[in-house]
């Protein structure tokens, strides 16, 4: 785990590097139907970097966010006949105000018991969505979940119809969410809860109120999650109940911390080698998940800043090597 | 009324099986400091191999025996290899390790015993019903309920009248001072964790006649042994057994009316525990 407590702008090299790769992204891969889903966890997989990366909270209360922000966004536009934004906005609120509840309770332990109280807030959540099927269609998932056509100030942009134009919505959601959450770990508020990952006790002890910010930052995550849940549902014209499941939960940690934990790249990029990997992999060898395992144990006890860690020190060993070579040039041409 | 002596017992059985996973995990967590998100899957693979075991041999005892001390033995070598590195690390880092084992066990089982679940015959010895009176109650499970009671008397023992547990114990207070004493503290926490794994495989051969063998059942029996030893207080012997049992009738009983009502009550169960009483029922503060 790194600190990132030097200053840097907001539309550095950073966010620069995620913009080349959402650019590269439908152009590279197979489909544009596969580059949204990886967006989709992508940000998914931001929400819950803010807590366990950069507050150290592990949460198994992701997929409340998730689903929750899955089912509101679809039941606004089947039965309120809310539009394109004003479903994601909902999507937003219901992830956030649940993320709210969940944390408002879970902070109230630490450790452990943490991890604890939001996996029973999962399973909780999931048999109330199984039982209230009326709402959420139960074990068949809520199905008919309508993609609303983008509109501007009344002019209809794109009807959002074809993938490569849904992909461009939610590229562009996807960017607008990560400048913002960029925007949010550089300011005072992110190096706060920075602290509160390295010290709890002694970012206490300095004056924070810690359990204020670790709320916060469960909202925040929980907003976001929400969208992505919402998008999910508008990608698959579907709400499936796994949505909500706790299997969820883990699938976006183990994305998190694969690609990195407290990287937002590394969420781009643990949530873009998951899907892909299964992608690639699920019709050939349906076991490909022994992989995640393996990797989730090296990447825990080897490399803890994950892959981007990897990708991050190798383009150290690069600079550091074209560095090198440049002061033996500068040497050799003073010897001469 | 007989119906709710039928359901009573069910609970009971169920209760017990729930007992056995998670006194494992409440060992674990008391002596070794260690959150085991794997205990769900070394439950899975005891009652792969009792299927294994029974169609090959057609031997339930032989399989009531091999299947745990064959888990136990491979909760043995994870440990030398893998989950003795993490016990230096955060809590976090436990749950992550063995979620990342727990996965790499389901999909193994996945690749050899297929994705559809399977079924276990009842021993012939216990097959058919016990009557008293009009009363009747399937042998096999009431064979489980006197199993698991010996199970547990003898675990006590264990754990109150013999040198290991009086070790285990003491480890659980203070295992750097047990360590100082002069015990081979690293041999302690192989055994016990392979002990409490074990345990774990046994309640898998246990349920499997009852139950069958499913194997996305991980998860789902992972998450009930923490609700139980949550309820029961972490590293409490009889915070788990009462906890077991408290869950196996609830669940028991919610089963005619409202089976996701049981699941909601008993999470809901636990969280309110960890909120207004962290340490369990039983636990000391």
């Amino acid at each position: 785990m790194k600190t990132t407590n030097n200053q840097v702008s907001i539309f550095g090299g950073v966010t620069l590097a995620a913009l080349v790769a959402v650019v590269l992204m439908p152009l590279l891969l197979p489909s544009a139907t596969l580059a949204t889903e990886i967006l989709i966890f992508a940000l998914a997989a931001l929400g819950c970097n803010l807590l366990l990366g950069y507050t150290g909270l592990l949460s198994f209360g992701q997929a409340i966010f998730f689903g929750g922000g899955a089912y509101v966004a679809s039941l606004t536009m089947i039965h309120l006949g809310f539009g394109l934004m004003g479903a994601l906005l909902a999507a937003m609120i219901a992830g956030a105000v649940l993320a709210a509840l969940v944390g408002l309770l879970a902070i109230r332990r630490t450790g452990i018991y943490f991890v604890m109280l939001t996996l029973a807030f999962t399973q909780m959540v999931y048999f109330l969505a199984y039982t209230m099927s009326d709402w959420t269609g139960g074990d068949n998932g809520l199905l008919d979940v309508p993609r609303p056509p983008l509109t501007l100030l009344g002019f209809e942009v794109s009807d959002l119809t074809s993938s490569h134009e849904f992909y461009m919505f939610v590229a562009v959601m996807f960017m607008l969410i990560f400048v913002f959450a960029r925007r949010v770990i550089h300011s005072p508020f992110g190096t706060t809860l920075i602290a509160i990952r390295e010290n709890e006790n002694r970012a206490s002890a300095v004056g924070f109120s810690t359990n204020h910010f670790k709320l916060l930052a469960f909202v925040i995550s929980g907003g976001i999650t929400g969208i992505a849940g919402a998008l999910y549902a508008m990608l698959l014209n579907f709400a499936p109940l796994s949505n909500i499941e706790l299997l969820m939960s883990e699938n976006i940690l183990i994305m998190t911390i694969i690609g990195g934990t407290g990287s937002l790249l590394g969420s781009l990029l643990g949530a873009g080698t998951i899907v892909m990997l299964g992608d690639l992999l699920s019709s050939i060898w349906p076991r490909w998940m022994i992989i995640l395992g393996i990797a989730l144990i090296a990447v825990v006890l080897f490399m803890p800043s994950g892959l981007w860690g990897g990708v991050e020190s190798l383009i150290k060993r690069w600079k550091e090597r074209r560095r090198n070579s440049a002061e033996r040039a500068a040497k050799e041409a003073e010897a001469k | 009324m007989s119906l709710y002596l039928f359901q009573a017992l069910n609970g009971i059985g169920l209760g017990m099986i729930y007992f056995l996973i998670s006194v494992g995990l409440t060992i674990i967590f008391g002596l070794l400091n260690f959150v085991n998100f794997a205990h769900g899957a070394y439950y899975l693979l005891g009652s792969y191999l009792c299927f294994t075991l029974v169609s090959l041999t057609g031997n339930f005892w032989l399989a009531l025996v091999v299947a745990p001390v064959a888990v136990a033995m491979l909760a043995w070598v994870t440990e030398k290899t893998l989950i003795r590195r993490a016990y230096h690390l955060p809590h976090t880092f436990h749950i992550l390790i063995t979620l990342g084992i727990a996965l790499i066990i389901q999909e193994l089982s996945i690749a050899v015993w297929g994705p559809i679940g399977k079924t276990v015959a009842v021993p012939d010895v216990l097959s058919g019903v016990f009557r008293m009176g009009d009363f009747f109650y399937p042998k096999y499970r009431l064979f489980v309920i006197l199993f698991t009671a010996v199970i547990a008397l003898g675990l006590w023992l264990l754990l109150e009248r013999t040198r290991f547990g009086a070790l285990v114990r003491a480890g659980s207070e203070d295992a750097e001072t047990v360590s100082l004493l002069g015990t081979h503290i690293h041999r302690l926490f192989a055994l016990t964790f392979a002990l409490g794994v074990g345990l774990a495989g046994l309640a898998g051969v246990l349920a499997a006649p009852i139950r069958g063998v499913h194997p996305f059942i991980g998860p789902e029996v992972l998450g009930l042994a923490f609700v139980v030893v949550v309820i029961g207080g972490m590293g409490s012997f009889s915070g788990a057994l009462v906890g077991g049992l408290l869950v196996g009738l609830v669940q028991s009983m919610m089963t005619t009316i409202w089976p996701q009502g049981a699941s909601l009550m008993i999470y809901g169960a636990m969280a309110v525990v960890i909120l207004l009483r962290p340490y369990g029922l039983f636990g000391r503060a």
